[in-house]
């Protein structure tokens, strides 16, 4: 008897399951042409983001994509690429890298994206890059939003193209500031206990820098008390200058802490977490980032007399109407202005095939704000190499050191630090590319 | 009973056989929805098992689930076993932390078992941050590799993956069964419903129930296995509260001492993400809601379930008993 109900039980469940799979797979598909590549329509191309929009390390990064919307709406509204019309689909990862694997997920399977553009986080690019497996899906992933060196193995990752210069090339310079500017001090290092902060460590190692006192951090750990435990180190150990190589809710940690215990040190923030805009947004007082010094590979936000600057700020102004302009939104533009560089030159029936050649056989030409070259080639994958340093007004905009921006440039090996002329592309009329 | 377990197979064979054909039919998406679905089925049996039979309650199998992923993963990357030799080994050694959990277990009832097995699903998967041994908060590879050539160029990896958790989840949902219909399973329903009777017929009360958490927990391991397989990828963020909330959820969803029954509830679990886009889409302001909002649903589902449903599921009833 007992039995019978059970077969039934286990029938019903048979029959719900078959039932349910088939209805699911009845479900209509979204329809393409088949003249043209996925996500990309006759009127329309689809590109796809995964960044922090909730979460620990939300701040700041979660202006991004509507600052890249908002340069694409631009483009769109004078002409679009080739006609089509640009469309981002934005999904929150909240920093998680199971969360940006489900999310690439929805972007490739459901959305049906041309394109992945400035996906950010290196553990969640690492993540997606394993399990979604783009490389072999042959789905581009464009200026992902990581300075971690292993992305500029295209072996490893052939369709991803880091734009920003890599961690180990921003540490060298700044490890090469630091010899050359405060020799003989007590140095402190804050940096995030995983891919991020050994590339720094490789840096600092390879420029010759040793800390005196190091404080790694968990990434996601960030907090008030742990901002107080930090200081309490850096102040047990008599640290003068203090490296935070961090994510801005990170450096904003830090730095109130510092203030809140009366802790006087030259802080020289890294470039991932140092907008000023976001570290006054988390609560640091003026008075402690004035003086602070950064380091950059974009023209200062503040500085309304670069052309790039100007152009972004006008654009931020009619097309995302209340955001404050800061390295958030100018990251955003400027890598929207590049993917709309690289859409152009894959042509008037792109594919993802097509966007990658253009971009290695092009994408050293693009213009873009920043005065580092970009080293796309068949070969290469490294995009900028380098780096201004500056130093925070009282009014929180970071100004080069002297009054003119002077650029380091090295590598992700071995390679001396030099510093070269800043040479950039013009900005092209209206902020409208027209290769 | 011959006549039924035969019957029974059947019915396995035959869904085992509308997967697999199904597996072609349908499109790379929901072949890695079906990859997630066998891995809730398996996550559910296991709280079927433990709830639904031996009445003990956990608020912390995603934490159990944890246990097995990294077991899996440690042992596949140091060792070169093959996955199903790695899912062996989650099950062994999940079980065994089970049964030491269990020996705690038997001593809590209702309410102070799920408050320890909570702390457990809060404080065990960032463990792993202590630990560079297990990758901290970015977490290990899992890369069981592509499919054999022998199935096609045609072959995706998600279908790979949902072909392993499929048959995975079968022949565990099989197992299972035949536990539940088996004298343990008649022992875990009578301590449940009646503890006294139960003892004085003989049943050892502590001994059934640390037999149950053992058994279910090695399930949740192998459930946190598929999971990571899926993922290619171990890190503590796999394993949130809310996982561990979504399969008690599950499992409520269908009535908690149905092991087909976990089926819709993970029908349900695997729809709700999508339903969370749906709604969000509609709300406006889409991007940052819809990360969030799965939690809500399912919260909303266990709430409404439990407060409509109080003779269907019968979690609620239990937790009644235990308190009284």
């Amino acid at each position: 008897m007992f039995g019978s109900i059970r077969h039934k039980r286990s029938l019903v469940a048979a029959a719900t399951l078959a039932t349910a799979a088939l209805t699911l797979s009845t479900l209509p598909a979204q329809a393409f042409s088949p003249h043209y590549e996925v996500g990309v329509s006759a009127s329309t191309i689809k590109l796809g983001i995964t960044i922090p929009l909730t979460g620990s390390a939300a701040p700041g990064y979660n202006k991004v994509p509507a600052a890249m919307s908002a340069y694409f709406n631009y483009v769109n509204d004078n002409g679009g690429v080739n006609g089509r019309k640009i469309s981002l689909v934005v999904k929150d990862d909240a920093y998680l890298p199971t969360l940006a694997v489900a999310k690439t997920n929805d972007l490739v399977l459901k959305d049906k994206v041309f394109a992945v553009v400035g996906a950010l986080g290196t553990a969640n690019n690492k993540a997606v890059a394993s399990s979604v497996n783009l490389g072999r899906r042959g789905i581009p992933s464009l200026f992902i939003n990581t300075g971690y060196s292993g992305f500029a193995d295209k072996a490893k990752y052939p369709t991803t193209y880091p734009l920003l210069p890599s961690y180990i090339v921003e540490a060298k310079i700044m490890g090469q500031y630091i010899k050359d500017n405060y020799a003989g001090k007590k140095l402190g290092l804050i940096y995030q206990d995983d891919d991020f902060g050994s590339d720094a460590q490789a840096g600092f190692k390879a420029a010759g820098v040793k800390f005196d006192v190091s404080v790694p951090y968990a990434s996601g750990s960030q907090s008030a008390a742990s901002g107080a435990a930090w200081v309490g180190k850096l102040k047990a150990a008599g640290a003068e200058v203090v490296v935070v190589f961090g994510v801005s809710s990170a450096t904003g940690v830090a730095l109130a802490a510092s203030a809140a215990l009366s802790y006087k040190a030259q802080w020289i923030l890294g470039s991932v977490g140092g907008d000023a805009t976001t570290l006054k947004a988390l609560g640091v007082p003026a008075a402690i980032l004035t003086g602070a010094q950064g380091a950059s590979f974009l023209p200062s936000p503040g500085d309304a007399t670069d052309e790039y600057i100007k152009q972004f700020q006008d654009i931020n102004t009619k097309y995302n109407a209340g955001a404050v302009f800061d390295n958030n939104v100018l990251i955003a533009m400027n890598t929207a202005m590049l993917t709309v560089q690289a859409l152009r030159a894959a042509g008037s029936n792109p594919t993802r095939a097509g966007l990658m050649a253009a971009l290695e056989s092009k994408g050293g030409s693009f213009a873009s704000a920043s005065f580092s070259p970009i080293l796309y080639s068949s070969s290469s994958h490294v995009g900028y190499t380098g780096y201004w340093i500056g130093k925070y007004n009282s009014s929180g905009v970071m100004l080069p050191d002297g009054g003119k921006y002077t650029l380091y440039t090295t590598d992700s090996g071995a390679g001396a630090v030099n510093t070269v002329a800043s040479k950039r592309p013009a900005m092209p009329a209206k902020g409208l590319p027209n290769n | 009973m011959h006549k039924s377990r035969s019957i029974r197979l059947l019915v396995f064979i035959v869904i085992a056989l509308a997967a697999f054909f199904l597996s072609n039919v349908v499109d790379e998406l929901r072949v890695f929805q079906g990859a997630s679905l066998s891995v809730y089925i398996v996550a559910i049996a296991s709280i079927v098992l433990l709830t639904g039979y031996s009445g003990q309650i956990s608020l912390g199998h995603g934490a159990l689930m944890a246990i097995g992923g990294y077991s899996a993963v440690l042992a596949h990357n140091h060792w070169k076993v093959s996955i199903p030799i790695s899912f062996a080994i989650a099950i062994v050694s999940t079980a065994f932390f089970g049964s030491i959990l269990g020996w705690a277990a038997a001593r809590l009832k209702g309410p102070y078992l799920a408050g320890t097995t909570l702390a457990l699903a809060v404080g065990l998967p960032s463990l792993a941050n202590q630990f560079s041994v297990l990758g901290g908060e970015q977490g290990l590879a899992f890369d069981v590799g592509a499919p054999p050539k022998s199935l096609g160029s045609d072959f995706t990896q998600y279908k790979w993956y949902f072909w392993i958790c499929a048959l995975a989840a079968l022949i565990i949902v099989w197992i299972t069964q035949n536990i539940l219909t088996s004298r343990y399973g008649r022992q875990w329903r009578a301590m449940r419903s009646a503890p006294i009777s139960a003892s004085l017929s003989g049943i050892h009360i502590g001994r059934s129930k640390v037999l149950a958490f053992t058994i279910s927990s090695g399930i949740a391991g192998l459930a946190g296995a598929m999971l990571v397989m899926t993922l290619n990828l171990v890190t503590p963020s796999a394993f949130p509260l809310s996982l561990s909330f979504a399969i008690v959820t599950g499992a409520v969803l269908a009535g908690v001492t149905n092991l087909g029954g976990g089926v819709i509830g993970a029908l349900v679990l695997v729809a709700i993400p999508d339903i969370a886009d749906l709604l969000a889409g509609k709300m406006g302001g889409a991007e940052k809601i819809s990360a969030n909002l799965p939690g809500f649903i399912t919260s909303l589902i266990l709430i409404v379930t439990v407060l409509l449903l109080p003779n269907g599921p019968k979690l609620s009833k239990l937790v009644s008993h235990k308190t009284k």
